[in-house]
């Protein structure tokens, strides 16, 4: 019963990652096995069938969506925005959170990873080739969502659309964003199960758009406790307001250049502290 | 083979069950649905705008969307159950500004539920719709066509001074077209003439990509075309009266000075009003008024 999963799991880990061939091929280059751990990372979820329902789902809904806009008084290019890339969020979320939990998780209880650790693989480079794996497959998947909502933008003008351009800012956005939660899925995936992980992290999804209440309640609660709390729970928290620009997109209106940049700085220093947080955590466990 | 037979049978059937179910759903859904239709908005536009995280522009969509349902599903039912022409008053569309509110707090950029209030809400309550457009003025101060909006509101309210106040003002803004300055002007001189009024629907019209505006404009239009119309009619039916000191027995007898006054007449010498109905006298033949089934708005 237990033969079948190993057998499956083990040519995408070993062949690849864990044959001393191929360690030998990267020795020295530790940035080497990490990116050979990505690769795999992405191969494994573009294997994974549910992942082209998710894409295929949100493409059906963007279809959809142009049909929908005729109901909505001449507003047909507002409507595939706000439904395309919302779904682009949302279902990029369900992806980053379903598939980054069980990254982990699935090397555990197959017990690949004791084959992978027993070769010279930190468990930090581990998480890091994991990590980027699935960043990698979210960034094909939104990459594929948003060009069906461009050519739908295209569709429905009858020709060239404006719009079809000025909404890649807001889909950079919605990206970086599901990097975010990817490091938030797998930081709990490290010391919890998957269901767990999953709730834990659609939860953080959830207060992360909140921090703007977070830093409101910090600034006017009367007690000086809770208004240190506050301000703990939004440095803490991800501040996932920044990538909300779904709405303004459907306008026309992009964030400007400053505010992209800092985006990205906050979306690659926020998430180094998940996985290093990660990887602390990850180096703790014993796995004997 | 036999089983793949069967199978296929049992799935044609269940389909077929199921959508007799769906109509059988369907069925209760239609005579519960005025009911709820009407139910009032629970969450206020605030909580509505923290409820949706990041899909506020969805949900304002979805709000839109649903306003102009409620608004075209009165009509239906409305046509359903009533021959005669109507105005908005009759259709009780009480729900239309909390939704188009809603609308606009969850995507306060979203110029359509404005443009779509200023139409509509001053029928129902002016001072709604005035608060509508003054919150789109105040998210979007750029946007000139939503004081063309504020303008056309104080028109149809009679407040000329303060409709071209706002033309004005709407016409310092950059982009404002040359006609806003010239529309504050001519409110000022002649805010009650037809030829006013006409104008300012025309470049309503023009400005706006919605077709409920559009379809608005294009009624308004045919009222102001009507009332030009009657006023012809009655000047003939005067003319004829005075002549024959009696009033008009049938159309056909006045037929050729209505072809003269280029009105377009019918098989029985009737004048056919903007909506190509024909009028109908009145008042013994001494008066035209409109058809009931006609489309021109009675007001």
């Amino acid at each position: 019963m237990f033969s079948k999963p190993w057998a499956e799991s083990t040519p995408v880990v070993s062949l690849d990652v864990a044959t001393p061939q191929k360690i030998s091929a990267n020795s020295g280059f530790t940035t080497g096995r990490t990116v050979a751990i990505a690769r795999n990372a992405f191969r494994e979820a573009v294997r994974d069938r549910v992942l082209y329902n998710l894409v295929l789902f949100v493409l059906l809904l963007i279809a959809g969506a142009i049909f929908l806009g005729e109901l909505s008084g001449g507003q047909e290019a507002k409507i595939i925005v706000d439904l395309g890339l919302s779904a682009m969020l949302l279902f990029g979320v369900f992806i980053a959170i379903f598939v980054g939990v069980g990254l982990v998780y699935k090397e555990i209880e197959r017990r690949t990873l004791y084959a992978i650790l027993s070769k010279p693989i930190g468990r930090g480079q581990f998480l890091v080739g994991k990590y980027l794996g699935l960043c990698l497959t979210l960034l094909v998947n939104v990459v594929v969502m948003g060009i069906g909502v461009s050519l739908a933008l295209i569709y429905i003008k009858r020709g060239w659309n404006p719009l079809a351009i000025k909404i890649w800012p807001a889909i950079l956005l919605i990206y970086l964003e599901l990097t975010i939660m990817t490091a938030v899925a797998l930081l709990f995936s490290t010391f919890s199960s998957p269901a767990l992980s999953a709730l834990l992290t659609f939860f953080v999804f959830l207060i992360g758009h909140f921090s703007g209440d977070l830093k409101e309640l910090a600034n006017t609660n009367s007690s000086a406790a809770a208004r240190l709390l506050f301000r703990i729970l939004y440095y803490l928290l991800p501040n996932l307001t920044t990538y909300s620009v779904i709405t303004p997109a459907a306008h026309g209106i992009a964030p400007d250049a400053g505010s992209i940049g800092l985006a990205v700085a906050y979306a690659v220093v926020y998430s180094a502290v998940l996985l290093l947080a990660a990887t602390m955590i990850f180096s703790g466990r014993n796995f004997k | 083979m036999i089983k793949s037979i069967s199978l296929g049978i049992a799935l044609i059937i269940s389909l077929a069950v199921s959508v007799v179910l769906v109509r059988a759903i369907d069925s209760r859904r239609i005579k519960t649905q005025p009911q709820f239709g009407d139910e009032p908005l629970y969450v206020s536009p605030t909580t509505a705008k923290h409820l949706s995280l990041a899909f506020n522009g969805l949900a304002a969509d979805w709000y839109w969307m649903r306003s102009l349902q409620y608004v075209g599903g009165k009509i239906v039912s409305f046509e359903d159950t009533h021959t005669e022409s109507f105005t908005l008053s009759d259709l009780d569309v009480h729900l239309l500004p909390s939704l188009l509110r809603m609308s606009t707090a969850l995507d306060p950029k979203f110029l359509p539920p404005y443009e779509y209030g200023a139409m509509l809400l001053p029928e129902l309550n002016s001072d709604e719709a005035i608060a509508l457009v003054n919150s789109g003025i105040a998210n979007n101060p750029s946007s000139w066509r939503l004081y063309q909006h504020l303008g056309y509101i104080y028109w149809r309210l009679g407040d000329y001074d303060k409709a071209s106040a706002t033309y004005a003002a709407g016409a310092t803004l950059p982009g404002a077209p040359a006609w806003m300055a010239a529309m504050g002007a001519r409110m000022k001189a002649d805010g009650g003439s037809r030829d006013a009024a006409r104008e300012m629907y025309r470049h309503l019209d023009e400005s706006s990509n919605d077709k409920s505006v559009k379809e608005m404009v294009e009624r308004q239009l045919m009222r102001l075309d009507d009332l030009d119309e009657r006023e012809a009619i009655r000047n003939v039916l005067t003319g004829y009266k005075e002549k024959n000191g009696r009033c008009l027995a049938s159309w056909r007898d006045i037929a050729n000075e209505l072809r003269a006054l280029r009105l377009t007449v019918d098989a029985s010498g009737a004048p056919l009003d903007p909506s190509s109905t024909p009028y109908e006298l009145i008042k013994n033949g001494c008066d035209v008024g409109l058809d009931i089934n006609t489309k021109v708005p009675f007001k």
